[in-house]
């Protein structure tokens, strides 16, 4: 039972308490877990220090507060309705009691992303492009990602870049940075690295849970340069 | 001194009382324990001072530019600045192809990653680095912040080094931790002082704010750089002590301390939270405040978020309109790099070119130089605009060290 | 043979109470102080009044002082440091040294008081950014006092009276960062005593407390917190800045209101920061020469067996007041009391056993 009752918290009424608990529980077992929580009396420094606690109705000292008395039901309202709002610049760090709010918020993510929870679903919704990049080019952001109709909001610049894209690479007088596709040109040998890498640490599981299609783009890719290079991971790593 | 900042009060340590533990001792007793190499900071470098009074040691050449996505993809003039600067204070360098991105977005933006799959593409650039024999010097905030977060990590926990270990010997990589992680910014915070003996345009009526990156001093604050001269020693002295030494007017503002809405899901997915906060609680209160030429930064979020809010808050006649780059490319520009060739400021949304006019230099002329470069690379004359090209309009003055 | 006089090392308030209760129970006292002077914090400082009764702390100490400097059994001996120990209880022989001359003499003693004190935290160690060296008008709870006491409490940057003031509690204490992690005990009491003397000196100014937790032990909550709040309308509000920066010409302080769960931003003419306590150098010095054992937090360890808490790790020697921890004065002196108590018991037992 939750000590203390937030609106809509009835949201989540069906799904089993035992389903909370498990979740619950393996955030607490992560071993980043006891670095990031050590106890709360209430300082409001993290709410203070917090952007996201201005612009939503969120509070990293609330998820502290949550996970430190184990309120299992507001803890999984939090999963579902509150970690996605965070903004990572780990403000909250400044912590007197040596907690990091913006950590266990990172922890919450990972197992709602693991254990496909639909929030988590939703939350990376528009983001596959993304970590297509991240996972199979080496860098995470490239020029090409720069496009007028999903940039409106930045102005000429953005159709300019796009429109110039080809031409303002080649006027760049890094030898690395010619590329459009990826940010700078990568080896093949690195390349596969992160592959096995990926392989190796489970991410592609990972992958595989909140989007599938995702997951099998991602192997095409991977799975043809591993065998290439002489990596035997692939597909084994899963 | 900052405008608007300081009293007659001094900040001295008081080296008898307790700080916090120095995880670099922890890293080298894990190599006296053989569980990995240690790649030193090479000669020469310059010791500079951090939050708790220790020194860092941050290398002035041989280094290995782990360079940042966002930097290189969307604001290429940041890199090619920080390139440039090396180049022309003669510190050799190398600019890597063998070198992914750290998994920033993954970890903060997506959480579709872990412990083990971030430390590994970690500690596998860290091997790329050490094998090369150049030492990492980390382009991005984010990249930085998270090294040193997973150094912090590696050194708790001997299982997710044995986990690492594994993988990296499938690699056929050493396990390799740098003695110091080191930011560009510090770098550029350790010449200061050569940059401004080069300078050539004026920077004495350019007032500037400095946004710090939220990644840089947040993350594991006990190693960026707090200087007793700036600040009093109460907030991290990068960007700040740049501008102070080009002798740029920096001026205080009430949100200093903010991030700057950029957030990584944010900015892509929740971009009302982005576009409200780094105008609102950013650049407007800059603008009220302070009335900025330019805004100073030293992160790649930070730059872009900064900059490409604007221009949706015009419309709606905010105070905004106001310049936002590296420390590093208004450095360069200081020191009469062209500011297209190099600092690439075609790439930046708001307008730049009234700052341009302050210190003295001909935009307009720059650009008819650098529209004739992609003419001659669309009529295929050329194939690229390369260094050489750059190079030779303003001249090397070597930076020698004393060792 | 043992000697029978008793050495006590500090001039504060605790070193002052056990010196005299040493000698009042007849045993020769051997007073060192470091400064010029005796009074210690309370009189270097330039205290206004004390939290309890608020009597004016320069006529107390003067009054205790004074009891010490004529008392016939007291040897007082300013200006001078311990810099060397050796023997054991009941026969120690401690080498003093004049500050500045560097003459040194040797003596023979058969216990020791420590009381040598704390130092105020210094807010540039914050991990929160308060700006105490940046804004003239962040001053600390020291800075405060003395103007108090001074009669004369105004914005440093203007020499204006005040017309909105705040306390931010617990800086420095309480702090697993700055590795300060126990409560400094009396900053509560202090913060809400001056937020008293400020409402009584400059009765237009609204005064502010942020805190974590109000720690009003005993008659502290009916003596000065309830009064704070129900005659001078002091507002106490549940909530820590992490911020304070320049406005125009105003401070702003950036913190949550936990009560209602939001940020919070205000602007204030002065911030007052609510530093706790640190061992001081004294402290940190002597039980290096004494070879006490010290905490992990530089002040001197009480083992704490037995129900002794004026014991050291080291028989024969013992710990008066804050240079044990935190401590108010009402502690102090009773502490002082009990020290000179067991020194006294030292050295008789020592003298009634020479051989042991």
């Amino acid at each position: 039972m939750a000590l203390h009752a937030p609106p809509r918290l009835e949201r989540y009424a069906d799904v089993p308490y035992e389903e909370k608990e498990r979740l619950f529980q393996e955030v607490k077992a992560d071993p980043r877990f006891p670095d990031y929580l050590y106890g709360c009396y209430e300082c409001g420094i993290c709410v203070a220090a917090c952007p996201s606690a201005r612009f939503y109705d969120f509070s990293p000292r609330k998820i502290a507060q949550t996970l430190a008395r184990e309120d299992v039901e507001l803890f999984y309202y939090q999963l579902n309705e509150d970690i996605w709002n965070c903004s990572q610049c780990f403000s909250c760090n400044r912590c007197p009691r040596g907690n990091s709010p913006g950590g266990l918020i990172t922890l919450m993510r990972e197992v709602a992303v693991r254990n496909g929870l639909r929030s988590a679903k939703e939350a990376l919704e528009g983001y596959s492009r993304v970590i297509y990049k991240i996972m199979s080019t080496g860098t995470q952001v490239s020029p090409d990602m720069i496009q007028a109709d999903a940039f409106p909001d930045w102005g000429p610049v953005a159709k300019e870049t796009a429109e110039n894209l080809d031409l303002w690479r080649r006027a760049l007088p890094p030898e690395t940075m010619h590329t459009t596709t990826t940010a700078w040109e990568v080896e093949d040998r690195t390349l596969a690295e992160l592959y096995a890498i990926w392989y190796m640490t489970g991410t592609m599981d990972i992958i595989r849970e909140v989007d599938e299609g995702l997951h099998m783009i991602l192997c095409d890719v991977m799975e043809e340069l591993l065998e290439e290079k002489g990596y035997a991971v692939a597909g084994g790593g899963e | 001194m900052v405008q608007g900042v300081g009293n007659s009060r001094v900040f001295r340590q008081d080296p008898d009382l307790p700080v916090p533990e120095d995880v670099r001792e922890r890293v080298l007793e894990l190599e006296a324990e053989g569980e990995w190499v240690v790649q030193r900071v090479p000669e020469p470098y310059a010791e500079v001072p951090t939050k708790y009074g220790r020194t860092k040691k941050v290398p002035l050449a041989h280094t290995w530019h782990h360079k940042s996505c966002g930097q290189c993809g969307h604001i290429p003039g940041y890199s090619t600045a920080i390139f440039w600067l090396h180049r022309k204070l003669g510190l050799e360098y190398d600019d890597p192809r063998d070198q992914t991105s750290c998994t920033g977005w993954n970890y903060y933006a997506s959480a579709t990653s872990n412990a083990a799959a971030q430390a590994a593409v970690a500690a596998r650039n860290f091997a790329a680095a050490y094998e090369s024999g150049y030492f990492p010097l980390i382009h991005c905030g984010t990249s930085y912040g998270h090294y040193k977060e997973v150094r912090e990590e590696l050194v708790k926990h001997g299982e997710l080094r044995r986990q690492v270990r594994d993988i990296l010997g499938k690699l056929g990589r050493p396990f390799v931790m740098p003695e110091e992680i080191v930011h560009y910014s510090e770098w550029v915070y350790a010449v200061r002082h050569e940059i401004a003996a080069r300078r050539v345009h004026d920077c004495s009526e350019v007032v500037v704010t400095v946004h710090p990156a939220c990644h840089y001093y947040k993350l594991v604050q006990g190693d960026a750089i707090y200087d007793p001269d700036i600040y009093g020693g109460q907030r991290t002295a990068v960007v700040t002590a740049v501008a102070q030494a080009l002798g740029a007017q920096v001026r205080d503002y009430s949100t200093w301390f903010d991030c700057c809405g950029f957030g990584f899901r944010h900015i892509l997915v929740q971009r009302d939270f982005t576009r409200s906060f780094a105008v609102g609680r950013k650049i407007e209160v800059m603008v009220e405040e302070a009335k900025p030429d330019v805004v100073l930064t030293h992160d790649t979020g930070c730059v872009t978020t900064l900059d490409k809010s604007q221009f949706a808050a015009q419309v709606h006649n905010r105070k905004v309109g106001v310049p936002v780059m590296s420390e590093a490319q208004f450095a360069a520009l200081a020191m009469g790099a062209h500011p297209y060739r190099v600092c690439q400021l075609h790439w930046h949304a708001a307008d730049y070119r009234p700052l341009l006019e302050k210190m003295g230099i001909d935009w307009r002329e720059k650009w008819r130089e650098f529209e004739d470069d992609l003419e001659r690379i669309r009529r295929g004359e050329k194939e690229y605009l390369t260094w050489e090209d750059v190079d030779a309009e303003v001249p090397v003055r070597h930076f020698v060290p004393a060792s | 043979m043992a000697n029978d006089a008793v050495l006590v090392v500090g001039g504060g308030p605790a070193g002052l109470e056990a010196a005299r209760g040493a000698a009042d129970l007849g045993a020769r006292v051997v007073l060192v102080e470091e400064r010029d002077h005796l009074g210690g914090t309370p009189i270097f400082e330039r205290y206004a009044a004390l939290t309890h009764g608020f009597q004016d702390a320069e006529e107390v100490m003067e009054r205790l002082t004074r009891e010490v400097t004529t008392h016939p059994n007291v040897q007082v001996r300013l200006l001078t440091r311990v810099v060397g120990c050796e023997g054991s209880a009941g026969d120690f022989r401690v080498r003093l040294a004049k500050v500045g001359d560097g003459t040194s003499e040797t003596v023979h003693v058969g216990s020791i008081v420590v009381a040598t004190g704390f130092q105020h935290f210094d807010p540039g160690r914050e991990t929160q950014v308060y700006g105490y060296y940046e804004y003239p008008d962040v001053i600390t709870l020291v800075e405060a006092e003395a103007m108090l006491k001074a009669k004369r409490f105004v914005r440093p940057s203007t020499g204006q009276p005040p017309e909105r003031v705040c306390f931010i509690q617990c800086v420095g204490s309480r702090d697993r960062q700055i590795g300060n992690e126990y409560c400094s005990k009396v900053c509560c009491g202090i913060a809400s005593k001056q937020a008293i003397e400020i409402r009584q000196q400059v009765p237009n100014c609204k005064v502010y407390i942020f805190y974590i937790d109000m720690r009003m032990y005993g008659y502290w909550e009916n003596e000065i917190y309830w009064p704070a709040q129900e005659q001078y309308k002091v507002q106490y509000i549940k909530g820590i800045a992490t911020e304070i920066i320049q406005k125009g010409d105003k401070l702003l302080v950036r913190g949550e209101d936990t009560t209602l769960g939001r940020p919070m931003e205000v602007l204030m003419d002065m911030v007052i920061l609510s530093v706790g306590m640190e061992p001081s150098k004294g402290t940190r010095e002597v039980a290096r020469v004494l070879g006490l054992k010290q905490n992990k937090y530089g002040f001197i360890e009480v083992p704490h067996e037995g129900l002794d808490p004026v014991a050291t790790s080291v028989p024969g020697i013992f710990v008066a007041g804050a240079a044990a921890g935190p401590k108010d004065l009402d502690d102090t002196l009773s502490m002082a009391g009990a020290a000179a108590m067991k020194a006294v018991a030292t050295v008789r037992r020592a003298a009634a056993s020479p051989a042991g």
